[in-house]
């Protein structure tokens, strides 16, 4: 059997196959398995920052496919997460909607205010569109703070949407006699709901749509001329982002805090927030799906994990009386801009292109083309 | 066709081996997934000094009890968050001298940093909530308010380190002290005594949130007590820059006495406007609106002519108080190098009042989660040798905080900078106030 | 009339400040373009370097100021040579994110040195003021509007007439022209991040004069100028001044009289405010009152 370079590509519907090649294929099985036996296996603090992970993947995921592959730079992320919040709140709480519907009506909510916000925010670009969408989070704030009907003003509003598939309730699981825990329940709807939302993004982008944000990208003259409406795909990519943070905002709301307020989406706050978000595809790698998951991972776990550990490393400062050079957090803070420079100086394209050089050597072996 | 069907039997085979996998369990899976609340299903020890069984379970092995701390060790409020878990520790650290609770049970704080951010705060509470007996500190309206529904979820204990009137009736909080209400009417009550306050223009700047209502509610409802009119009442929001409108405003009624709920960060700037636009009242400050290092600064001398704050206990240094001659000793042999603080304090008495629960909890025989939150129940009424005022337990509807409070005249001259005039006194409408959230 | 006169010291007290900072900004947009979002902890850096020498070490206010810029400015050297350098080129994405990295870590190593609790600058102003009729003016408000006049007034000569000034106007209008001129890009950027630096220096002693007033938060002084800076124009000196005193006479005047006549916009509105009149302007005049608008070549 002739081996030929993994890279090869002999036709185009090779080309647009998602799991072409057995190696993709074994991938999604160890995922679907990591996916089933994960929460029989780890305990509930550490189930809980994986399900917060997953949140954070999704909302990721929307952002790569407006910064990523389109190239427009959003800090107002955390803006359309507190929409979805206060959307969950009040459809799934107050009008007790379930899960099917408020999720997608949290991201039908998103997807319009990004629509609306769209064609103002894109005229501009590049370096005026990061800060004019600051202004999103300081008058999201402000219309969270008011709003009091639905938002509860200043002291925020319970999340209480339900979390339940027909009879299947992921809070409170219960299958064949076994009752598992919040924590485990929700790492099977929460991973579950990252799957759906990387395969949508993925489609997105291998198909017409995400080639011509490509095309925008990287030379939006270029694609204008070749007959892409710049405009359309642009609004259009900026709503399905926010459409994505809605979503990543309702289940964070609903399953992770299960209270709101608003300071927690403006102000210095909600730029902390989105800019997680961007650190996350820094790090995961720019303009892959998957690299926001991997990006999710490192950003929103790894304080935890140094957090855990920090009795073990004698320079961290944990608590009173404690001593040593530096406190944990101020650490982490630390870590976390060392992070988004080193990427951005080294590896520009995230963990994803170091785990693909990786794989790919192995798949070429002995070869090393 | 091949390489599909041999797809299909390796997937068969992965999945096998998930639920092989799968069937082996979590070190706690089980343990998590059938818990009851009412049954803790840890290790359950007899111990010698007692009589009868001690059950134990997350966060007490038989020996060490483990009390969670999230506090904002960074960030904006990293500075009221050192204190007081500083007095937290130090009380322990004086109590672990001898034996601990009941004498036999070292105490051990965990401590995370919420950096005040509430969804930093629900992950670090995630992250140890089952590894400790009860919470001993939340710092901060926010964080606390994050954690309220997991606390009902999960049926723990925790001491909010705030004064907010919304905690006086969760089941799941462990709140001490005067509510910021009490002061608000206290103070009133010394400005009728003392200011001449029914002859005078009573006027109020606070915040515009939660916070600023709680100082507003006390104050209108002092002034409706006492038969005052509140004049002139202006707010301002987080990040307010500017606040020239509001000095008008209160320069334009006239006002001889006002109140003030406000941060330190929000309380310096608008007492610089007032200084330089020689606007003198005396103004009345809830107890967040002082910071030692004002002490220092330019608005000193100002402050001692015209500002007055309210807060609760006796005098830093005053050894006359129980409570305080206490606390001087053990910061003596633990923590030497503290300097007088009122937020250290707090952080002292509020070990105190976690100390007071767990023995409860000893001689309840039960040292889970919920034998701690129902011995908050059983515990009768918490006392701090005058540190603070006493504060009756029991059922959440039946609880009853301190009503008192004390006045602090500002004194460059003297430690801490704050000189008590009247210590720990109370008014017939603070008696009066009814907590109903 | 005197109470609007007052409101509008206190908005231009405000916008001096608000410039200071947005000066810093568009000198390191105009001749590298990049936004730094790192800007914020250098107005801290400085602040707290003022502190330490005037306070700590118990020098002459003055000379603590000079020194704190001097040392902020090498520290925005070496930011730009250790870092920035090897950024040239890359798209505006990774520049503004390469500057927020930056700014995680000087926030955490001034709060590592200095601690958190809020601090004296040791400034010589105090509470001092003067009158004007029945308006009041501070005096260290009356600095920030000297210092921010002189920042401007120095800026000005120092493109017009040093050639190092020349050197980096050139560049700013064509790398490739000024390099082929003999400019060194590189003295070019350096240059810049060091005059962003003393700049935010200047900037920070401004905002931490006053009582207990120096403190982690005042680097978030450095977001609210943003609107000043998109406002002004990104890349126009003169813009960040009009700018940041348009955008300081708003909030003042918003505070003053918005509960009176916009009432419906609901109360607080004066931190919204700025953001609000950016997002007009932008409408109108995408680049900005005073911006260059960028030039599409296919």
């Amino acid at each position: 059997m002739a081996r030929t370079s993994p890279y090869l590509v002999t036709d185009y519907r090779q080309e647009l196959k998602a799991f072409g090649t057995g190696w993709k294929r074994f991938g999604v099985l160890v995922a679907a398995v990591l996916w089933l036996i994960t929460p029989l296996q780890v305990g509930d603090a550490w189930l809980f920052i994986l399900n917060f992970i997953a949140v954070f993947a999704i909302g990721g995921i929307g952002l790569n496919l407006l910064t990523g592959f389109a190239g427009q730079v959003s800090l107002g992320h955390a803006f359309f997460l507190g929409v979805g919040a206060y959307a969950a709140a009040w459809f799934g709480g107050q009008q007790e909607l379930p899960l099917v519907l408020w999720l997608p009506i949290a991201g039908l909510v998103g997807a319009a205010i990004g629509a609306l916000v769209g064609p103002i925010a894109l005229r501009l670009s590049g370096h005026y569109l990061a800060i004019v969408t600051l202004a999103l989070l300081f008058i999201g704030e402000h219309i969270f703070l008011e709003w009091t009907s639905v938002t509860g003003g200043t002291r925020g509003v319970r999340v209480n949407a339900g979390l339940s598939i027909g009879p299947v309730d992921f809070t409170a699981l219960d299958v064949a006699g076994t009752t598992y825990s919040r924590e485990q329940g929700l790492f099977w709807l929460l991973w579950g709901l990252v799957a759906l939302a990387a395969v949508l993004a993925f489609n997105i982008v291998r198909t017409r749509p995400g080639r011509a944000l490509q095309a925008i990208r990287d030379r939006d003259t270029a694609a204008e001329v070749i007959g892409v409406n710049i405009t359309r795909y642009k609004v259009g990519v900026f709503a399905i982002s926010s459409a994505y943070a809605a979503i990543a905002g309702g289940l964070y709301g609903a399953a992770l805090l299960r209270s709101v307020r608003p300071e927690q989406f403006g102000d210095f706050n909600g730029i902390l927030l989105s800019i997680t978000f961007i650190a996350i595809i820094i790090v995961g790698g720019m303009g892959t799906t998957v690299g926001a998951i991997l990006g999710s991972f490192v950003v929103v776990g790894l304080p935890r994990v140094i957090e855990r550990f920090s009795g073990d490393l004698p320079f961290l400062i944990q608590g009173a009386g404690d001593s040593g050079l530096i406190r944990v957090s101020q650490f982490n803070n630390m870590l976390f801009g060392l992070l988004i420079i080193v990427f951005l100086l080294v590896e520009p394209m995230g963990i994803a292109a170091i785990w693909r050089r990786i794989t790919t050597y192995f798949k070429a072996w002995p070869f090393s083309y | 066709m091949r390489t599909r069907s041999r797809g299909r039997s390796f997937l068969a085979v992965l999945f096998a081996g998930a639920l092989v996998l799968g069937a082996c369990g979590r070190d706690d899976g089980d343990e998590t997934a059938t818990t009851e609340p009412d049954d803790p299903s840890g290790t359950t020890e007899t111990t010698d000094g007692e009589p009868g069984e001690l059950t134990a379970g997350p966060g007490f092995d038989g020996e060490t009890i483990r009390l969670g701390v999230i506090t904002p060790e960074t960030g904006i409020a990293a500075a009221i968050g050192g204190p007081l878990t500083a007095g937290n520790q130090v009380y322990w650290d004086s109590i672990n001298a001898e034996g601990g609770v009941a004498g036999e049970y070292e105490v051990e704080l965990v401590v995370r940093d919420s950096e005040y951010i509430p969804d930093t705060g629900v992950q670090q509470y995630n992250g140890i909530k089952d590894d400790v007996v009860m919470f001993q500190q939340v710092l901060g309206t926010p964080v606390t308010e994050a954690l309220v529904p997991l606390l009902e979820d999960d049926e723990i204990l925790a001491g909010p380190a705030s004064l907010d009137a919304f905690w006086v009736r969760d089941p799941y909080l462990m709140p001490i002290g005067a509510p910021y209400q009490i002061q608000a009417i206290n103070a009133l009550s010394y400005a009728v005594d003392n200011l001449d306050a029914e002859d005078a223009t009573l006027c109020s700047v606070t915040k515009d949130d939660d916070y600023g209502q709680t100082g507003l509610d006390g104050l209108e409802f002092g002034a409706d007590a006492f038969g005052l009119d509140i004049d002139v009442s202006v707010e301002f929001r987080q990040g307010d820059q500017v606040f020239s409108s509001q000095i008008e405003a209160l320069m334009g009624a006239d006002c001889d006495i006002v109140w003030i709920t406000a941060l330190p960060t929000e309380t310096i700037p608008i007492l610089t406007e007032a200084v330089t636009r020689d606007f003198a009242p005396t103004w009345l400050g809830q107890s967040p609106t002082w910071v030692n290092a004002l002490g220092g600064s330019d608005l000193a001398p100002y402050l001692e002519e015209n500002f007055l704050l309210l807060s609760e206990g006796p005098q830093w240094g005053d050894d006359s108080v129980e409570g305080m001659a206490q606390m001087l000793a053990d910061i003596e042999e633990y923590a030497p190098d503290q300097a007088p603080d009122i937020y250290f304090a707090f952080g002292y008495a509020q070990a105190w009042a976690a100390h007071q629960i767990l023995e409860e909890a000893v001689s309840r025989g039960d040292l889970s989660p919920t034998g701690v939150l129902e011995a908050s129940t059983t515990v009768g009424t918490l006392t701090f040798g005058g540190l603070l005022g006493d504060y009756v337990y029991g059922p959440a509807e039946d609880r009853d905080p301190p009503r008192e409070s004390s006045i602090f005249a500002i004194d460059t001259s003297v430690e801490g900078f704050l000189s008590a005039l009247e210590v720990n006194f109370t008014s017939e409408p603070a008696e009066d106030y009814e907590f109903d959230d | 009339m005197s109470q609007f006169l007052q409101y509008m010291v206190a908005g231009v007290a405000l916008g001096a400040k608000y410039a200071l900072v947005a000066l810093g900004f568009v000198i390191i947009f105009k001749a590298t373009g990049v936004i730094n979002f790192a800007q914020g902890g250098l107005v801290m850096l400085g602040a707290y370097l003022t502190y330490n020498f005037g306070v700590t070490w118990d020098l002459p206010f003055w000379v603590a100021v000079a020194m704190a810029m001097v040392v902020t400015a090498l520290v925005g050297v070496v930011i730009e040579r250790v870092i920035l350098r090897y950024m040239v080129g890359r798209p505006a994405f990774a520049l503004i994110m390469i500057t927020v990295g930056l700014l995680f870590i000087l926030q955490q190593v001034t709060v590592a040195i200095w601690g958190d609790d809020a601090l004296n600058l040791g400034d010589p102003w105090g509470l001092g003021t003067f009158r004007i009729g029945d308006i009041v003016i501070q005096e260290r408000d009356l600095w920030a509007v000297i210092l921010a006049a002189a920042a401007v007034a120095v800026f000005f000569v120092f493109f017009r007439y040093s050639s190092l000034g020349l050197a980096m106007r050139a560049t700013a209008i064509d790398q490739e022209a000024a390099l082929a001129q003999g400019m060194s890009a590189k003295r070019v950027h350096a240059a810049a991040w060091a005059i962003a630096g003393a700049t935010g220096a200047l900037a920070g002693v401004t905002i931490a004069a006053g009582s207990a007033s120096l403190d982690p938060s005042i680097q978030f002084i450095a977001l609210l100028a943003f609107p000043a800076i998109i406002l002004g124009g990104i890349d126009s000196p003169l813009g960040a001044v009009v700018g940041g005193l348009v955008i300081g006479i708003t909030q003042s005047l918003t505070n003053g009289y918005q509960a009176e006549y916009l009432a419906f916009l609901g109360s607080g509105f004066q931190s919204v405010m700025p953001f609000v009149v950016m997002v007009l302007v932008l409408l109108v005049r995408p680049y900005g009152l005073f911006g260059t608008p960028e030039v599409k070549r296919v």
